[in-house]
C-alpha cells in the first residue's frame, strides 16, 4: 500500500486528473445540479424574479473576481511561488500519490485560515460579504466572489510551497477545494449520515457557515473535513431554520453594487472613524470593531 | 479558544501531514538509493553536465545563467518505437547564444546495446518560457532532412513532451531528464 502511494507519477496524467477534477466537475455536476435547483424552486413556487437576478448577478460578480484572480494567479504562480519554491523550501517532495494527498489537506487547512481570515479581517470581509450577501442559498451563490478574494488564498498557500510541495500542484489542490466547496452551495441535500456530518463540510455545515441567525456568525469556515472547525473552536451544527444574507443587506441585485459594496462600506467607515492608526485598524481588526472614541 | 491553542494545534497539524509526505520521500530514497533531495538545482546540473561542454564556453554559460528558462539544459533520453527504430536516443540540450540546441549523443536498441551517435544537431529551441517553448526539430525521412515546427511542454522538471506535426504527420515524444 504504502509502495504504492509513493510510487512516481506523471505530471501529465496528474494535471489530467485535476482537470476532470476541477474544470469539467462545472459539466457533469454544477450546471446539472443548479437546474435541478431552479426546477426545485419552480415546484415550490419560489422561483422568483428576485432568485433569478440574484442568481445573474452572482455570476456577473465571477466575471470581476476572475479577472484580478487570473491576473494574480498567473502572477502568483509564475513568479512568487516558484522563486519561493526554489529559494526557500525544504527538499521538494516527488510526484505521488502520498504528496497529491497531503497537498489536499494542507490546502484545505490552508483554506481553513484563510476564510477565517476573511471573516475576521476588516479588509478582509470588505471582499468576502459579497460572497455571503445573497439572500438565497443555491449553486448560483459559490460564484459570488469580490474583487480581492483571490489575495487571500495565495497568501495563505505560500507556507504550503515552502513546505516542499510544487507550486502548481498547490493550485491544483486549492481549486479542487474551492470546487468541493461549490456544491455545498445547495438546499436540496439534507443532512448526511453522522460519521460523513462529522469528518466532512455537508451542505447542512455550510448552510449554517451563510446564515446571518447570531449564532451562525464566524462558524464553519471549513473547505472539505469540518474536523478543522471541531478542532479550532469554530463548528455549529444547524438546528435553527438558517436566515441567509448579511447584517445589514444590500437589497439589490446590480452586480456592480454587489461586487463592490463591502469595499465601499469599508471606505465609508474609515472615512468616519479619525487618526490614520484608527483607519488602519479599520482595516485589520475584526469586522465589527471601532475604535473607543471614533472621534 | 486561546490565540496560542490555535497556534500550538494548527502548528501541530501542518507539521503532522507535511511530515507524512517527507517521511515517505525519506523512506524511498532510502530504499530506492536515490538522492534525498528531489531538487534538481540548475546551477549543479551545469556541472554535473561539463562532460559536454567545453571548460570555456562553460563558464560563459554559468555566467548567463537564466534561472527561470536554462535548467532545460543537460542530457535527456527519449524512447522511440517505429517500423524504422525502436529503442531510444540520449541527447545533450545545450544552450548557444539565444536559443537551446540538442544534439544526438547516443543511440541505444531494445536489447541494452548502445552506439555513439555522430552529434547531429537533431533540436534547436527558439523561444522558451521556462513552461513553453518553440523551435525546430529535424528528421530524417528516406534520405531527406525535414524540418519541422515544433512545441515543447514542460510536464515537470524532469520531463518534457515535443509534438510535431509536418503535412498531416503528427507525434508526440517524450523526453526524460537522465
Amino acid at each position: 500500500m504504502v509502495e504504492m502511494l509513493s510510487e512516481k507519477l506523471e505530471w501529465i496524467d496528474v494535471q489530467y486528473w485535476f482537470y476532470v477534477l476541477n474544470d469539467l466537475s462545472l459539466l457533469y455536476l454544477i450546471i446539472p445540479f443548479f437546474v435541478l435547483e431552479l426546477i426545485r424552486y419552480a415546484f415550490l413556487k419560489q422561483l422568483t424574479k428576485d432568485l433569478i437576478f440574484d442568481s445573474i448577478a452572482s455570476v456577473l460578480t465571477y466575471g470581476g473576481f476572475l479577472v484580478v484572480g487570473i491576473l494574480l494567479g498567473l502572477l502568483a504562480v509564475t513568479k512568487v511561488y516558484f522563486w519561493i519554491h526554489n529559494n526557500f523550501s525544504l527538499p521538494h517532495l516527488e510526484l505521488n500519490w502520498v504528496t497529491i494527498l497531503t497537498c489536499v489537506l494542507l490546502a484545505d487547512f490552508a483554506y481553513y485560515w484563510e476564510h477565517r481570515a476573511m471573516h475576521r479581517i476588516g479588509i478582509g470581509w470588505a471582499t468576502h460579504t459579497v460572497h455571503h450577501s445573497s439572500e438565497h442559498f443555491n449553486m448560483s451563490v459559490a460564484y459570488r466572489f469580490g474583487p480581492l478574494d483571490a489575495i487571500m488564498p495565495i497568501i495563505f498557500s505560500i507556507p504550503i510551497v515552502m513546505l516542499g510541495f510544487d507550486p502548481v500542484l498547490v493550485l491544483l489542490s486549492e481549486v479542487f477545494v474551492q470546487v468541493f466547496q461549490t456544491l455545498l452551495h445547495t438546499e436540496i441535500i439534507g443532512k448526511l449520515t453522522k460519521p460523513v456530518e462529522f469528518i466532512f463540510n455537508t451542505p447542512s455545515h455550510h448552510r449554517v457557515h451563510h446564515g446571518s441567525n447570531r449564532q451562525y456568525w464566524d462558524k464553519n469556515y471549513a473547505g472539505i473535513l469540518i474536523i478543522w472547525d471541531r478542532m479550532l473552536g469554530t463548528f455549529e451544527p444547524e438546528v435553527e431554520k438558517v436566515k441567509y444574507g448579511i447584517s445589514q443587506p444590500i437589497n439589490t441585485n446590480n452586480p456592480i453594487i454587489v461586487f463592490f459594496h463591502g469595499i465601499s462600506r469599508l471606505f465609508k467607515k474609515m472615512k468616519k472613524v479619525k487618526g490614520f492608526k484608527n483607519k488602519l485598524l479599520v482595516c485589520l481588526k475584526p469586522p465589527d470593531w471601532m475604535p473607543a472614541d471614533p472621534k | 479558544m486561546k490565540n496560542s491553542t490555535l497556534l500550538f494545534r494548527s502548528l501541530a497539524i501542518i507539521i503532522l501531514i507535511a511530515g507524512v509526505a517527507h517521511l515517505v520521500r525519506l523512506g524511498r530514497s532510502y530504499t530506492t538509493g536515490e538522492s534525498v533531495s528531489y531538487t534538481t538545482s540548475p546551477i549543479v546540473d551545469e556541472h554535473t553536465n561539463t562532460d559536454f561542454t567545453e571548460s570555456d564556453s562553460n563558464s560563459k554559460k554559468i555566467l548567463n545563467y537564466n534561472e527561470n528558462t536554462d535548467y532545460i539544459t543537460g542530457t535527456w533520453l527519449a524512447n522511440y518505437k517505429s517500423a524504422e527504430f525502436e529503442g531510444a536516443v540520449l541527447y545533450h540540450l545545450k544552450k548557444e547564444g539565444r536559443v537551446f540546441n540538442a544534439y544526438a549523443m547516443e543511440y541505444q536498441d531494445v536489447h541494452g546495446n548502445s552506439q555513439k551517435a555522430e552529434g547531429h544537431k537533431v533540436l534547436t529551441i527558439k523561444r522558451f518560457d521556462g513552461y513553453k517553448g518553440k523551435g525546430v526539430y529535424k528528421m530524417e525521412y528516406k534520405g531527406k532532412i525535414h524540418n519541422m515546427d515544433c512545441s515543447i511542454d514542460m510536464v515537470d522538471e524532469n520531463t518534457f513532451k515535443l509534438s510535431y506535426d509536418y503535412y498531416g504527420y503528427s507525434d508526440v515524444e517524450t523526453w526524460k531528464r537522465q
